[in-house]
């Protein structure tokens, strides 16, 4: 009976958590994939960083170089102060969340879960990887996840097959890797959240400051002319105005809550042929052999040339 | 043991070439064949097995596509390029920049005749060349790593 009750207690927790307090968990990674084709614009920019405007750093780690039709994984570096929180969406103080995507080359795609070792399926336990769209299985989206536990985003790869998939060719590819901490700052339908700078957005002399919905803030602004306009700031940026005061257009009216930022990075590498390995090895081993005949060949002048008093 | 001539000081012209500092080829370890046909060789072969390792372990790559209508985020000349594209960069004016530019290969003609009255080869003993020489690789150094930072660190390398 109490089994039953506590089991009910939850699943209506779970039920209202998921009805009443959507946390802006995977919809972001998600727009861009509706609005984009592909993350990497021609310039070689990733589209997140159209929404992301802040930039900090994002470290890649690959291997320099993997054989065809193995597992390796690449290891996603997404850095920041835990201790620091962000504005949520309704203005309340709220961890960071991170997302990244990884752009490999051609042919390599996410490793299936059969492939994977134990110790890559512990690190990559919990992190759910998609790719980008049905044809392009070598775009890879992670997020958006818990900051907290994941500063260090595994994603475990397969590389193709030259032998079995002829497009595929051995040689040196590039992966791009974008990482973001925090929300973004624009909507993909261009407006702004709650997560930035506002601004003035004509001149003139603040005549109010009132509570707007939502915790909102409306300020309204008196031009020259005597024309009023009124700036609704939602819950998050602090007003950094009083009433009085005369304002600029353009100028911020508000810090800039923003805390997070995206990174993209560019990283190598090299899907080498084992039999290259072997032919490279035997070719420095008949150098070497080579080397040491002619030094010995050497030896051997010296000592005629000793006989005969050069 | 190394086979070794001594000079042979009972012969005038050699003793003449000694005497002006020259014919140092004389004597020593020959040339022919101890070094040109054993130790040439052996150096060659050791050059080449590096640049085949290079090309097996970490092969040139291909870039993107080529595309005139996009221009990269970042653009940067080969690496031998940076010093004078970082001079185009910092300089407002381009007028400015293309005399910045004249005055490289100008001031490097220059330098021959700077001190050319000083009868010393020894470089220690051409304080005026030395200087500008020194000078100028320092600060085409410091110029160059500038050109790889962004704009508003590129003069102060970030480092102040």
């Amino acid at each position: 009976m109490r089994r039953l009750f506590t089991l009910l207690l939850s699943s209506a927790l779970a039920v209202s958590a998921l009805l009443f307090a959507p946390q802006a968990s995977w919809a972001y990674p998600f727009w861009a994939q509706q609005n984009y084709d592909s993350p990497r614009e021609a310039t070689g920019k990733l589209v997140c960083a159209n929404c992301h405007l802040a930039k900090k750093a994002t470290q890649v780690e690959v291997p320099q170089s993997v054989f065809p039709d193995s597992v390796f994984k690449a290891v996603v570096k997404i850095p920041y102060d835990t201790l620091i929180q962000q504005v949520a969406g309704d203005g309340s103080a709220a961890g960071l969340n991170v997302g990244a995507v990884v752009m490999l080359p051609d042919g390599f795609k996410l490793a299936p879960a059969d492939r994977l070792s134990d110790e890559l399926k512990e690190e990559t336990a919990g992190v759910y990887v998609t790719q980008w769209s049905e044809d392009q299985p070598n775009i890879l989206l992670v997020g958006p996840i818990s900051g907290d536990q994941h500063q260090e985003i595994v994603f475990p790869i397969l590389s193709p097959d030259p032998a079995s998939d002829s497009s595929i060719h051995f040689g040196k590819y590039q992966l791009h890797v974008g990482g973001n901490r925090g929300r973004g700052q624009v909507y993909p339908t261009g407006e702004k959240s709650n997560n930035g700078v506002f601004n003035a957005s004509v001149a003139g002399t603040v005549a109010s400051i009132t509570p707007g919905e939502n915790g909102a803030t409306v300020v309204a602004i008196t031009t020259a002319d005597g024309s009023s306009v009124s700036d609704t700031i939602p819950a998050g940026p602090t007003l950094k105005v009083a009433i009085g005061d005369a304002v600029a257009a353009g100028v911020a009216l508000t810090n800039d809550p923003n805390v997070g930022g995206f990174g993209q990075i560019d990283a190598e590498v090299v899907l080498q042929n084992p039999v290259r390995i072997y032919g490279m090895l035997a070719f420095f081993a008949a150098v070497a052999v080579a080397q040491i005949m002619l030094v010995l060949k050497k030896r051997q002048i010296e000592k005629v040339q000793a006989f005969e008093g050069v | 043991m190394h086979v070794l001539k001594k000079p042979d000081l009972s012969d005038p012209k050699l003793r003449a070439k000694l005497a002006k500092g020259m014919g140092h080829n004389y004597y020593g370890e020959p040339a022919w064949p101890n070094d040109l046909l054993y130790i040439f060789p052996v150096v060659i072969l050791g050059t080449i097995a590096c640049v085949v390792g290079l090309a097996v372990l970490d092969p040139a790559m291909l870039g993107d596509k080529a595309d005139p209508f996009a221009t990269p985020l970042e653009i940067l000349p080969e690496w031998y390029l940076y010093p004078v594209f970082q001079i185009l960069r910092v300089v407002p004016n381009k007028l400015l920049g293309i005399a910045l530019q004249t005055m490289i290969p100008l001031g490097l003609m220059l330098i021959p005749f700077i001190e050319s009255f000083n009868k010393f080869q020894n470089p220690f003993r051409r304080p005026v060349a030395m200087a500008a020489f020194l000078f100028g690789t320092v600060f085409a150094i410091y110029l160059g790593i500038g050109a790889a930072m962004p704009i508003d660190k590129s003069l102060s390398l970030g480092l102040f």
